[in-house]
């Protein structure tokens, strides 16, 4: 199922969960890793300097410092590469989403890791709740399914075995759901389809009305039903569930019940322009708080 | 009656320290080297609490946790996670606790006590 795996990394202890989860899934197939590193905006002087991502200076851009930038990385994953090889590591110079996605046309990877935002030392609220610019961009444009571990929670600990698809039952979750299945039928592992009823806007001015929240709930069941479940053969144990609540939290909740070892969902505004579009804010905040990695898959995965 | 501790590490000399750590300390100690085998032991001994390590050849800690926690008679067994690896807080959420590798005996003693008190 993977054969081509690119793991975008800034190579510093931000992405060193991503890093786990990288390595895993590359020697479980045995495909191939490219360790992919942008080294940042040049500017636009006489000499080319990029701002070093671990000590913050401006360095001038040479055949030199890129050369050290790559034993900094094989030093930095040096744990890893001695127990697998087939890793190439590659570098670029630019805007981290555009080298990512440049890159990732050009390798044509089945999967793209990315680790968490690297808030520093903002250690707000808001730079914990929010997925950062680089992830947004690169999980809405990628013509590939990208693997998000935003915290250090939620790499894995010793390979998928239950995965959760959520679904929103838009065009874009038929393919998150036909890469969840094929995952759970290539692992042999466990598939629980899950819906969320969004009920936060009707908290808004007026009371629930529970015969009209209970109606959804068992609408969405059938359409899972209808849907999903009818092509679940060769997966041994899968699990239908549809709960109301507030959709980002109820598939945290839902996940952390399940002991999910993986999250996959879609979402469909692809057809924004990347330079400006966001995740949706439930796809945003699953990431960032789920405790296990997220799959965001926003187009017909390639065969 | 002594309370019963299920011991599951690959690591044989952990095992045997945490054994006879248990016993000399008042308990019955059991133990597996691997999560199948942990399971099977689990369904058999009924004990009254688990010390899980989390990397071990086959399915990891977390993957025996998950089946522990489906089997309706021992999915309230409190499980300990022992591991060298880091983060390992994270690994099983609902773990009554988890110690670090190279643990102090006191320290694993004192949350075993704690938890069978």
């Amino acid at each position: 199922m993977f054969n081509n795996i690119m793991f975008a990394t800034s190579a510093t202890e931000t992405c060193d969960h991503a890093a786990r989860v990288a390595f895993e899934i590359a020697s479980q197939y045995k495909a191939k890793l490219t360790l992919f590193h942008v080294l940042g905006v040049p500017s636009r002087g006489y000499s080319q300097m990029v701002r070093d991502v671990k000590t913050g200076e401006d360095i001038t851009l040479d055949g030199e410092y890129e050369a050290w930038v790559v034993e900094e990385i094989k030093t930095h994953y040096s744990r890893q590469l001695k127990g697998y090889e087939n890793v190439e590591i590659k570098l670029a110079v630019g805007h981290p989403h555009r080298e990512i996605l440049r890159t990732a046309r050009k390798q044509n990877p089945d999967l793209i890791i990315m680790g968490g935002t690297d808030a520093g030392s903002d250690l707000s609220t808001y730079k914990r709740t929010m997925a950062g610019t680089t992830l947004q961009r690169v999980a809405k444009a990628a013509k590939c399914p990208v693997l998000v571990v935003a915290r250090p929670a939620a790499s894995f600990w010793g390979g998928i075995s239950s995965i959760v698809f959520g679904t929103d039952f838009s065009k874009a979750s038929n393919a998150a759901f036909d890469f969840a299945k094929k995952l759970a039928v290539d692992l042999k592992g466990e598939l629980h389809i899950f819906h969320a009823v969004d009920i936060s806007q009707l908290h808004a001015g007026k009371p629930i009305d529970q015969d009209e929240i209970e109606i959804q709930l068992r609408d969405a069941r059938n359409r899972i039903r209808g849907r999903y479940v009818k092509q679940l053969e060769g997966i041994p144990i899968y699990s239908v569930d549809v709960w109301e609540g507030v959709p980002y939290v109820e598939i945290v909740k839902y996940a952390r019940e399940k002991q999910a070892d993986l999250i996959v969902m879609a979402h469909h505004a692809r057809e924004m322009d990347p330079e400006s579009a966001r995740l949706g804010s439930n796809m945003e905040q699953v990431i960032v708080r789920a405790n296990c990695p997220v799959v965001s898959v926003n187009r017909q995965a390639k065969d | 009656m002594k309370r019963k501790i299920l011991v599951i590490d690959d690591d044989t000399n952990v095992v045997d320290y945490l054994v006879t750590l248990f016993q000399d300390h008042g308990y019955e100690a059991v133990s597996a080297s691997n999560a199948q085998d942990g399971l099977s032991v689990a369904q058999k001994e009924k004990p009254d609490l688990i010390t899980l390590d989390l990397e071990m050849p086959g399915d990891w800690g977390p993957r025996f946790y998950r089946k522990l926690s489906q089997d309706p008679v021992l999915k309230n067994i409190p499980v300990v996670v022992i591991s060298g690896l880091s983060g390992i807080e994270h690994a099983i959420q609902k773990a009554a606790a988890s110690i670090n590798k190279p643990f102090d005996k006191e320290d694993v003693l004192k949350v075993v006590n704690d938890i069978l008190a």
